[in-house]
Order: C-alpha cells, then structure tokens, then sequence
C-alpha cells in the first residue's frame, strides 16, 4: 500500500540540507539590495519553495493519496480568495470608481 | 501493508466500524490533513492582517522589523528544521520497529521544540524591556511612526498562536513518547505518531513563512 | 484494495426484521450511556434535544421582541434590554441552533446509515464535539448572567470594544462552538468518502449526503477565520491590540471583512443541509426519481464555493471600497443561478409524480414557496442600488427569516417528521402533523410578510420604538409571531405523544428508497447487521417495493475461511 511509505534516511537528510541552504539564502538575499516589489516576492517564493518540500517529502504528500494534497491546496485557494478580495476593498479605498 | 503478519499477536487498534486497519490508518491521517486546512486558514487570518497593514503601511513595516533580531529568527528557523528532521527520522523508526531510536528522536524533538520557545522568551523579553509591549501596554518611543503598536500587534499575534501551536505540538511529542515507551505504536500502528509528526511539520511551515515576513523586511 | 475487488463478492439477501427487540435504544441503558456514547445516533439525538432547547430559549426572546413592538413607545421593556435580547435571540438562533441543526442532529443520525456504515470515521471525535458545543453553550450562558451582549450577533467594532457588556466571555463561546462545527466537518467529510458501504459510488448517495458534503466543505474552510475573528476582537478588548479598533489606528472595516468571510459562507452551512432534505422529500413523496441528480449534487458544491465569494455585500454602506461594492454585487447574483437550478429541478421532480401530500411533503412544498420567497429577495437586496436603500431595515430582517426560518427551520421540521418513525419507532399523527403545518406557514406568513413592507417604508431594524404610522404592521405581525409560537407548542404536544402512544413503525412507512429505510425502525446498534452491497439507486422509484432488496457482502473471515477450507480439506 503506497501510503505506507518509509522515507529513506538519505532522501529525508537531503531534504533538511535542503531546507538549511534555502534558510541561508532567504537570510543572504537581505545584503544584497533588491529594490522594493521584488525582494517580498523572492522572499516568498524561497518561502514556498521550503514549505513544499517539507509538504512532499516530510509529509510525504509525494507519495501520499493525491486527494491530501488537493485538500492542502484548497486551504491555500481560499486563503488567496481571502486575501485578494479583501485587497479589493483596501487598495481602492480612496479610489472611486474607475469609471468616473 | 505488507508487515500484517509482524503484527500479529499486538493488541488490535482496529475499531469495529472499519473493515480493515488501512481504511482506518487513510482514514485517520485525511482527517489530519482535513484539520490542517483550518490551521491554515486560521493563521491566514493573521496573514491577511499582516498583508493588508503592510500594503497600507510599508514604510513602518520597514522601520519596525529593523527592531527584531535576525539572528535569533534564523536561529530559531534552523531549530524548528532540525526538529522537522527528527521527527521524520521518529516516524521512520517506529516504521522499522525501532522503538529506542524512535524515543530517541521524539524526545530531540521535544528538545529542539523546546529551544524554540527559549529563543523566544528572550526574544519576548528584550522587547518587553524595552517597552514594546502588544496593544495599549506599548511605550517604545524608538520609532517614529504613528501606527508603530500595530506591527507589534500583529507580530505578537502572530507568533504567540505559533507559539501556543509549539506548545500544542510538544504536548502531543511528549504523549508520543509515552506511547512508544508503553509499547502502543508499531510498524502496524503508528497512526497516532504520524499524525503528530503532520502536525509539526505544519507548525515548522508557518515559521517558514514568519521568518521572512517579519524579521526579513529591507 | 486490489487484492479485494480480484475476489467475487458473493452476495445474500439482506432482510430486514421488523420491530426488532434490541434497538439502539435500548442497547444500554442509564443516562451515563447516552452522555458518553459514541454511537452517531444517539450523538444525534442529543443534539436534536439541544438545539430544540435552544430553539425554545431563542423563540421565547423572539416573542419578547415582538411583544416590545407591540405598541410604538416603550411597552415592556427598555431600550438596552431590548438590545440585549435582540443580541442573544440572534446569536443563540444562529451559533447554538440553526448551524448545528441540520448537519449535527439529522446528518449524524442519517449520514453513517445513508452509506451502510456502522458509525462516522471518528466516533470519539464526534462526541467530543458534542461536549465542546454544551461547553460552548455554558460559556454563552455564562455571558448572558455576566452582563449579556448589546452587540448584534456580529459583534461590530468598534462598539463591541468599547460596550462594557460581556463581549469577551460572549466570543470565547463562539470560538468555542467553532471547534464543534469544525469537528463535525472534519468527520463528515472522510466519513463519505472512506466508510461507504461496496457498490455505494458517489452517484449513488441520496442527496442529502451530497448538501452535508458540501457543507462540510464550508464548516472546514470558514469557521477558522471565525476563530481567528474573534480571538482578535477578544484580544483588542484585552490588550487594545489596534488591528480593529480606529481609536488605536486600526481598521473596523477590516473586522467586517473578517466576519464575513466566515459569516456569509456560514449562511450557506444553514441553507444547503435543508437543500439535502427537501431533495429527499419531494423524490419520495412523489414518487419518482430526482430530476436531474447531478445538477442537484454539483449545484450544492457550487453554492458552497461561490458563497466564498461575496460576502462583501453585507458592507455596501460600511466604507469599503466602491469597487470592491460594485464587483461583490456583481458575484452576488451568481449565487442565485445553482439555487434557481434546485428549484427548477424539485419542480420537475414533482411533475407527474404520484404527490402523496403527508406531512412532511406539505413541509416541503412550504418550503418551496417560503424560500423562493427569501431567495428572490435575497437577489434584490444583492442589487448595489436597492441595498443601499434597503440596508439595515426590516426588509433584511423579513428577507433573512424567510431564508432562514422559512427554508431551514422548515426544511428541519420536514426532516424530523420523515425520519420521526426511523428514529423513534414511533408514528405521529398525521392529521396534527398537517394541521399544525398549515398554523406555521400560515403564521410565518403574517409574521414577517408585513416586516418587507415595513421595511421598504422605512422601518430600521434593531429599533425598539418606531413613529405611529407601522403600528397596525407591528400589531399583525407580533399576533403572528404569538400563532407561530402556538403551532410550535401542539407540534411538541403531538411528538411527545407519539413518543408514547403513537403506533409502531415499519421499517419503511413511506415506501422510501434510500439505504436509511432498508434497516429496521429504530435501527439496531450497529444500523445493520452485516456490511450491505448496495444494489440500487436512492431513488429507484420506478422499480416495484419488493425488487428492493440489499446484498451482504462476505466478512473478512468469511472470506479468509473460504480460502483456507480447500487447503484443509
């Protein structure tokens, strides 16, 4: 039964090894100036690219029933749902309508 | 699962409303995934606040984070990995059977977690000395900007529910060690560790995402 | 798995014992039994009971509002009690009756016999939800002696922080009742798909199944953000962290943005379970099979997702945003096409059935009318212009009951009539039952039909005097409110009796064709005796009463015997 997986000890070292390279360059991004929009997203991005390695291979989503990682991404599917329409509001609060 | 046979002769866990132990083990472990989702969405409320203050304020979310101690922050990201790790490598060893290695790693765990909120404390109390307290306490005058309570605010709510889930998560590490030293998980029942170890990498993912959001600010 | 389905399921009839001695009743005996059971059924009646306490407590301070407007000055009552009451009729209507109505009381009876199990996937899980909503409930208690709350359900910043009434205590109890909600979800959700009986696909689940799946969708992915909701506004009266407070340089709009998200997909956790029963109902008491069975069940799912969508119309007149306005009223309407389509389909579904007007049907049909009523409203009030006209007047106060009371409740009423004889082995009287069904449409009718007119006049909500001209409106509807009470009290009166002298069951008094009824009434402890193979649809109508018939799939040691008696032999 493939949901049974047992990690071998190499993946699951490689996978933390992993994780402590990515936490440095998340820390060394910060000396080096990258102007204002891009030095969030790269900071996100590294971000979500170590919390999906730990979702697949600590998880074990990689192997697990595909139905877990639907359920996962949906909480992350709604969560933009929540954020981007709230921004709707506050972004354009002083705005008007574009129309007018 | 191919080591039925091995667990032959242990106490049966199988409860009388599921035909087999898998259904009951894929049944257990959708469910924790299942609760994951509201965790998610919980701290994403918090997320939510943060996003839309820093989209207000950027300036004093910049001036604020110079305030939190980057160092700590990335020592406490490596701590919370490293736990990540021996928790992995507990569920491995219970799935081999090896119960002493996987009380072993339970109890690193518990010791990194614990680390963790030490880092914390002192993190806690070199704000607190200084005044920068959450909501109406807060007298810090080292920042020039009007709305300066309100990233502590967040940031204090923010990893207090994190930490409240540290705790959380070393109850359960702790009640994990009583189970494998009692002889209760096996290679043909560790539901329960591995649904612990779901919920810790969880907790690691949201400081993951912490990290960067507060102390990273340049 | 695979192993399995290389096996041939050898299959027996399963026959169903009629008034059986040993019932889930009568399994064990002693009050200890049933507060600590992990039997779904007897987890669902306690919330049965529960929430028909509630009702009761939230209907008597109904009946106080409504005797307050009787006359156009102060009548009985003052001004901050009436704010009080009106707070708690509607926060122990919403959080402690009508969320857990329908998913927690009839779905956990129904879900686990539905699809041939023995239990939900947690039973635990399932009790302890139990418990955290009496404890819940205590805590709300707590703040009603504590000072009570003069908020609004809603809980509104920035006068939640600023009242000196029992806030605190009043959102640690709806943080609380969240876990329960979430727990629920939780146990629906892999129960559905993990613990359905051999042959029972997803095509073949009864639909009320599929309006509890969905709900579950939506209990699981918005009742956080309630938590953290009030968790924050909990903390902004504790410490003043300022995220939600403008004294503080917070943002109270922001607040609205946060409940919302919860509580309007939260009205869909009300709505779409009564969605589930009345497909039931009509299918039966007609007949015939449901008319478009997929558009139904998906129709569910769609609701629950575009319900995500649009919260922002309750904060047309709070400062949001004029686009954020324009583009929420804009997705507003499209919740009302999956509805339209459930609508079109139980229509279709009852044209040229054979209509058997029992009362559970006339429920149903009340239903039909009720709802079509409060949905087509709801559009309007969607509409930006109208809204801002309409906002916070009694025509939201009529339109919401008539959702809420005149599709749930009533849709709730219809659920325990059908499963009254499966449940209690007991019938009720049906002349009483159809009786007392035309006192409640009638009387919710006189209720709050004059409130949208009194509303697109002008009459604010939440006022407890008013100017002379709406007396006579007043007048009719509290006289309404008084009939309505009534018919409550003789529908009590006729259950209760029933209880005890009502005629046994059969196992299938309506000639039902969903797996619920192919057990005895009441069911047994474990609902049935052996795993059923289920052989037909829920809604196989067209096929005679006796072809219907369930198979026994073989235990796993049945089979295990099976393969060792060759090698013994």
């Amino acid at each position: 039964m493939s949901t049974h997986h047992i990690s071998t000890l190499p993946t699951l070292l490689s996978v933390a090894g992993a994780l402590l390279v990515l936490t440095f360059l998340t820390v060394a991004v910060t000396w080096i100036n990258i102007p204002e929009p891009f030095n969030v997203i790269v900071a996100i991005a590294i971000a979500i690219v170590k919390a999906a390695i730990v979702a697949m291979f600590f998880m074990n989503l990689y192997w697990d029933s595909k139905f877990n990682t639907i359920v996962f991404l949906l909480s992350i599917l709604f969560l933009t749902i929540f954020v981007s329409i709230t921004l709707l509001d506050t972004l354009f609060r002083d705005a008007g309508l574009p129309i007018y | 699962m191919g080591n039925q046979s091995a667990a032959a002769g242990r106490k049966s866990h199988l409860q009388h409303h599921f035909v087999n132990e898998d259904q009951q083990f894929e049944s257990s472990k959708m469910g924790m995934w299942i609760f994951l989702v509201t965790e998610v969405l919980m701290f994403g409320g918090l997320f939510v606040a943060y996003i839309i203050y820093r989209a207000w304020h950027p300036d004093l979310f910049y001036m604020a984070a110079q305030e939190l101690d980057v160092a700590l922050g990335a020592t406490n990201t490596v701590v919370l990995i490293a736990s990540s790790l021996t928790i992995a490598l507990a569920i491995r060893a219970v799935q081999l059977d090896k119960i002493k290695a996987a009380i072993n790693y339970l109890s690193a765990t518990l010791l990194l977690a614990g680390t963790f909120l030490v880092i914390k404390y002192f993190e806690y109390m070199d704000k607190f000395g200084k005044g920068i307290y959450p909501g109406q306490a807060y007298s810090y005058e080292g920042i020039h900007h009007e709305m300066a309570v309100n990233f502590f605010s967040i940031y204090y709510m923010m990893t207090g529910l994190h930490g409240i889930h540290v705790l959380v998560g070393m109850a359960l590490i702790g009640w994990m060690i009583i189970k494998a030293k009692k002889g209760a998980v096996h290679s043909g029942y560790y539901t329960p560790v591995e649904n612990t170890g779901l919920f810790w990498h969880l907790v690691d993912i949201i400081w993951i995402f912490l990290f960067p959001l507060l102390y990273l600010i340049d | 798995m695979a192993e399995r389905s290389a096996n041939t399921l050898r299959i027996r009839e399963f026959p169903i014992d009629e008034n059986p001695k040993h019932t889930y009743l009568n399994h064990e005996k002693g009050i200890l039994s049933w507060l600590f059971t992990l039997d779904h059924k007897r987890i669902g009646l306690l919330y049965l009971g529960s929430i028909t306490f509630f009702f009761f407590v939230g209907g008597v301070l109904a009946l106080l509002l409504r005797t307050e407007l009787l006359t156009p000055a102060q009548s009985i009552i003052d001004a901050d009690t009436y704010n009080q009451i009106f707070t708690l009729h509607g926060a122990i209507m919403i959080f402690l009756f009508i969320i857990p109505s329908i998913p927690a009381a009839l779905g956990n009876f129904f879900l686990p016999m539905m699809i041939g199990a023995k239990d939900v996937a947690f039973p635990r899980l399932n009790l302890a939800s139990w418990w955290i909503y009496i404890f819940g409930a205590l805590f709300a208690l707590f703040s009603i002696v504590n000072g009570a709350v003069d908020t609004g359900w809603t809980f509104y910043t920035p006068y939640s922080v600023q009242t000196g009434t029992a806030v605190v205590s009043m959102t640690l109890a709806v943080f609380i009742l969240g876990f329960s909600s979430i727990l629920t979800g939780i146990n629906f959700i892999v129960t559905l798909h993990k613990l359905r009986s051999p042959g029972l696909s997803w095509s073949k689940m009864p639909l009320f199944l599929w309006s509890l799946y969905a709900t579950a969708v939506i209990q699981i992915l918005a009742t956080p953000v309630l938590a953290i909701t009030v968790l924050l506004l909990a903390m902004e009266r504790i410490l003043g962290i300022g995220i939600f407070d403008p004294a503080m340089g917070g943002d109270p709009v922001l607040y609205q943005h946060f409940f919302w998200f919860y509580s309007h997909p939260a009205v869909y956790i009300m709505i779409v379970p009564a969605f589930g029963i009345i497909s039931e109902l009509i299918s039966t008491f007609s007949r015939k099979t449901i008319f478009g069975y997929w558009a139904i069940a998906l129709s569910s799912l769609a609701i629950a997702f575009i319900g995500f969508l649009v919260w922002g119309h309750h904060m047309f007149v709070s400062g949001q945003s004029e686009l954020s306005s324009v583009v929420f009223s804009f997705l507003t309407f499209f919740v009302g096409v999956p509805t339209g389509i459930k609508i079109f389909n139980w229509v279709a579904t009852m044209y040229r059935g054979s209509i058997d007007l029992k009362t559970p049907m006339l429920y149903a049909l009340a239903f039909l009318f009720l709802f079509t009523i409060g949905g087509l409203t709801g559009i309007m009030i969607g509409a930006l212009s109208i809204n801002v006209h309409l906002h916070d007047t009694y025509y939201i106060v009529a339109h919401f009951h008539y959702v809420m009371m005149g599709g749930t409740v009533i849709a709730l009423l219809g659920g325990i009539h059908y499963w009254w004889p499966k449940m209690t082995g007991r019938m009720y009287n049906e002349m009483w039952g159809r009786i007392t069904c035309g006192i409640i449409f009638v009387s919710f009718n006189m209720t709050f039909l004059p409130q949208f007119i009194m509303g697109s006049q002008g009459m604010p909500r939440r006022y407890f005097n008013y100017v002379d001209q709406f007396q006579g409106l007043h007048q009719f509807s509290t006289i309404g409110s008084y009939l309505l009470g009534l018919g409550f009290v003789i529908m009590a009166v006729y259950l209760a009796w029933s209880l005890f002298k009502g005629p046994r069951a059969t196992s299938n008094p309506w000639k039902a064709r969903s797996l619920d009824w192919m057990t005895s009434s009441p069911p047994t402890h474990h609902n049935f005796e052996y795993t059923p193979v289920i052989l037909h649809g829920p809604y196989d109508h067209h096929k005679p009463m006796k072809e219907f018939r369930m198979g026994v799939a073989e235990s796993e040691e049945e089979r295990e015997s099976a393969k060792q008696k060759p090698l013994k032999s």
